[in-house]
């Protein structure tokens, strides 16, 4: 009897045995990427192989996962490898995104050559959000001018280069104001900058930080599928680049409008099929560029991104015009013949190579000197503008030698529209 | 059928009465299975482990899914010493509660609490090994505990931690004392605890006109029954490990940030519940030497086990002991439920 139940015994435990050796056979052996930037094997690939590399400037042989993402890269266990990542699905989230981003040969680089992304980033006007609540605190009487002295998180600048940059900024604390509005306004309109959870909905899908411009979501985005960002709705996307096309800027952008009285925001219920309906303000005027360009086509990384200064107010660092590309009845706009292999210019080009630019190319500046690095002047006086994202070509001729008499003084956009807005 | 090498470390033959499960529980042998595996698989994760700070929770990952199989030894590994402690408790209550620690066996009793703290310690500085942030509030509020002793509070604790912080000297002196220090010493105390079996006339029974049977069962059935525990406590541990991995966090990152979870090991939540009621050094020091002189005294100050009642569950004779370790592993269990709950 005793010799049945050893045998018995003896069952159970190889039965066990085997149960767990089809357990143990149940994880999937890992696959090691070694980045040679790190160095250090990472298993990340074991489950995610199928992610498409986020861009050709990051990629994944060099830089793996963990450099931007964190995480424990030798866990198998889904919950432990992903307990340590950065910003959970976003590392470039502007809580995280020093240690994600940043670094010296990375993006807070040098401000000579213009790597200094997350130090312009953190002192953006995108990002602070200090032009509104300027305006509001003062406005509500919160304090006397429309300076700014408060952000949606605290920040200062040690290098002020412009005359309306501010040494730093306060984080804004509605609960020290005892006006309600300023309350109201902290509760329902803190949804504006970069690192704002973006709305519900998803005409608002974006991520925070860097992410919410460039990793932009594909076009078609559809609503079953994955999280994206803050939201639930949209496309899960993997990737970064910087040609933007204007329906990520329409994730910010566009949306709607403020009721100051009641300090909301009343997003726009009209869903127009065509673009010159589908993206301004229905009094709005606008010529043919403004609706067939991208955003980003004229609008350049400074203004997007800040120069570094913490500003009062987004026209302090908006300084596109129509006379940055076209010029006046007396002037040919600025040009600047690229001599240095290593102009930002080039580098820009060399990032998102919708144009060939090479040394001995002419591309158009702004007053800052900030190269148009997408535009080209022709041999025959004209000049050509390439779309970032649309890659499409426009060929367009100088003001100078036209009949238009518009003084050169005057050359704020509401004088062009009023010969060259189209029909709405 | 001659016996071989593993019947002659069994006598010839013991009492049937006194062999039965429901007598012995079957606890001292499966504990001894549990430190035979326990030893087993600790010599395999040595292969791998690295005990440096940088890299200790890096390797502990590594055995988990990297090796082959490392996963599983890893967990049987903690399994066995999770079992190991309840086990052991089981066995103390198992000689408390039958009076089997009556002279001569009153040296051994202390042997194998000996041994109870010294599995304790072994889980505790195994624990420590993982060095991740699962088990950073364990180790620096633990090992600060023994700040608190007065006058040598400091001098302790940098004898055990090889410094002011924890640290590399730290982890390493936890890593010797779990190969080494615990570990010979419970390996030395384990096989003079099974002597003393010996010597002291095996398993405590009746005086011969008391018994009510003469019946013995010869060492074959004996090493059979012990194979059948080893056969199904094995099934169990792999089960168990094969379905509930061991618990493992990410690296530490920075020893002075909160930790995630801040809990201490199972085994000693009563120990941090204890804490919450104020004086470090009351409750987590002497109150649980206290119970530990408590316990080792049982067999000296208070009323001893008559021998007429040894061999069977409960006699009278030395039930004011069965009160006293019934309360404390009572008020343990109650503490251990409160600090589970009010943790999460």
């Amino acid at each position: 009897m005793n010799y049945k139940l050893l045998l018995l015994a003896s069952l159970i435990l190889f039965l066990s045995l085997i149960t767990a050796w089809w357990i143990t056979s149940r994880v999937p052996t890992p696959v090691t990427l070694t980045p040679s930037l790190s160095g250090q094997e990472e298993y990340c690939i074991t489950c995610h192989a199928d992610l498409p590399e986020i861009s050709s400037s990051h990629a994944v042989k060099t830089f793996g996962c963990v450099t931007c993402h964190g995480g424990e890269r030798l866990a198998l266990d889904k919950d432990l490898a992903h307990s340590t990542m950065r910003g959970g699905k976003n590392p470039s989230d502007l809580t995280v995104v020093e240690q994600s981003c940043g670094g010296e040969n990375c993006h807070s680089g040098s401000a000579l050559e213009m790597q200094d992304h997350y130090q312009r980033v953190q002192t953006s006007i995108q990002s602070t959000y200090a032009g509104a609540i300027a305006n509001i605190r003062y406005t509500f009487g919160a304090q006397p001018d429309l300076t700014a002295r408060q952000g949606t998180y605290a920040v200062k600048d040690d290098v002020i280069s412009t005359d309306t940059g501010l040494p730093s900024l306060e984080a804004f604390t509605p609960a020290s104001d005892q006006n309600p509005a300023i309350q109201l306004f902290a509760n329902n309109c803190l949804e504006c900058h970069i690192n704002a959870k973006p709305r519900e909905g998803i005409s608002n899908n974006r991520f925070t930080g860097c992410s919410a411009c460039h990793s932009p979501a594909p076009l078609n985005s559809s609503k079953n599928s994955k999280d994206f960002g803050g939201t639930t709705q949209g496309s899960q996307v993997h990737t970064l680049t910087t040609a933007i096309p204007y329906t990520q800027c329409n994730t910010c952008h566009n949306r709607g409008n403020y009721d100051l009285r009641q300090m909301t925001f009343i997003e726009r219920n009209n869903k127009p099929a065509d673009r010159l309906h589908k993206y301004y303000q229905p009094i709005a005027e606008f010529t043919r560029c403004e609706y067939t360009l991208d955003c980003l086509d004229c609008h350049t990384r400074i203004e997007a991104m800040g120069d570094g200064d913490i500003h009062s107010n987004k026209k302090e660092i908006q300084y596109i015009r129509c006379k940055t590309c076209h010029g006046t009845p007396t002037e040919l706009p600025l040009t600047k013949t690229l001599t240095d292999p290593n102009d930002i210019a080039i580098r820009q080009a060399f990032l998102n190579p919708v144009v060939d630019l090479k040394v001995g190319d002419t591309v158009l500046v702004t007053e800052q000197g900030e190269p148009l690095w997408n535009t080209r002047a022709l041999p025959n006086g004209a000049f050509q503008m390439v779309g970032k994202s649309s890659k499409q070509v426009f060929n367009f001729n100088p003001v100078l030698g036209s009949a238009c008499t518009q003084t050169g003084t005057d050359q704020s956009s509401a004088y062009c529209h009023k010969c060259h807005s189209v029909k709405r | 059928m001659r016996p071989n090498f593993f019947h002659h470390l069994h006598p010839p033959s013991i009492p049937a009465a006194q062999s039965r499960w429901c007598y012995t529980l079957g606890a001292g042998g499966i504990a001894l299975f549990l430190m035979f595996v326990l030893g087993l698989t600790g010599i395999l994760e040595v292969f791998y482990y690295i005990p440096t700070p940088e890299n200790a929770a890096l390797s502990v990952q590594t055995i988990s899914y990297l090796v082959p199989f490392g996963g599983l030894i890893r967990n049987l590994h903690f399994w066995s010493a999770q079992l190991l402690l309840l086990v052991s408790a089981v066995h103390l209550v198992r000689v408390v509660f039958t009076g089997s620690y009556a002279p001569p066996r009153r040296f051994n009793y202390l042997l194998g609490l000996a041994l109870f703290v010294l599995a304790i310690l072994l889980d505790f500085t195994g624990y420590i090994l993982r060095w991740d942030q699962g088990i950073q509030w364990a180790l620096v509020v633990g090992t600060n505990l023994l700040k608190t002793l007065p006058i040598i509070g400091d001098t302790m604790y940098t004898l055990l931690m090889g410094g002011t912080n924890p640290g590399a000297a730290s982890l390493i002196r936890f890593y010797a004392w779990h190969l080494f220090g615990l570990s010979l010493i419970a390996v030395i105390f384990v096989g003079w605890h099974a002597f003393r079996v010996r010597r002291d006339g095996g398993i405590a029974l009746p005086p011969p006109s008391l018994r009510a049977n003469n019946l013995r069962i010869s060492r074959f059935v004996l090493v059979r029954r012990e194979v059948l525990a080893m056969l199904f406590t094995g099934a169990a541990l792999i089960l168990i490990s094969a379905f509930l991995p061991a618990p493992i966090a990410a690296p530490i990152k920075d020893m002075t940030a909160p930790a995630a979870d801040a809990s201490a090991p199972w085994f000693f939540l009563w120990v941090q519940q204890m804490l919450k009621w104020g004086d470090p050094f009351l409750w987590g020091i002497a109150v649980p030497l206290i119970i530990l002189l408590v316990l080792s005294l049982i067999p000296y100050i208070l009323p001893q086990p008559i021998e007429s009642e040894l061999g069977r569950w409960f006699p009278k004779s030395n039930r004011l002991a069965q009160i006293i370790l019934g309360a404390i592993a009572l008020i343990v269990i109650i503490l251990t439920l409160i600090a589970l709950i009010t943790n999460v």
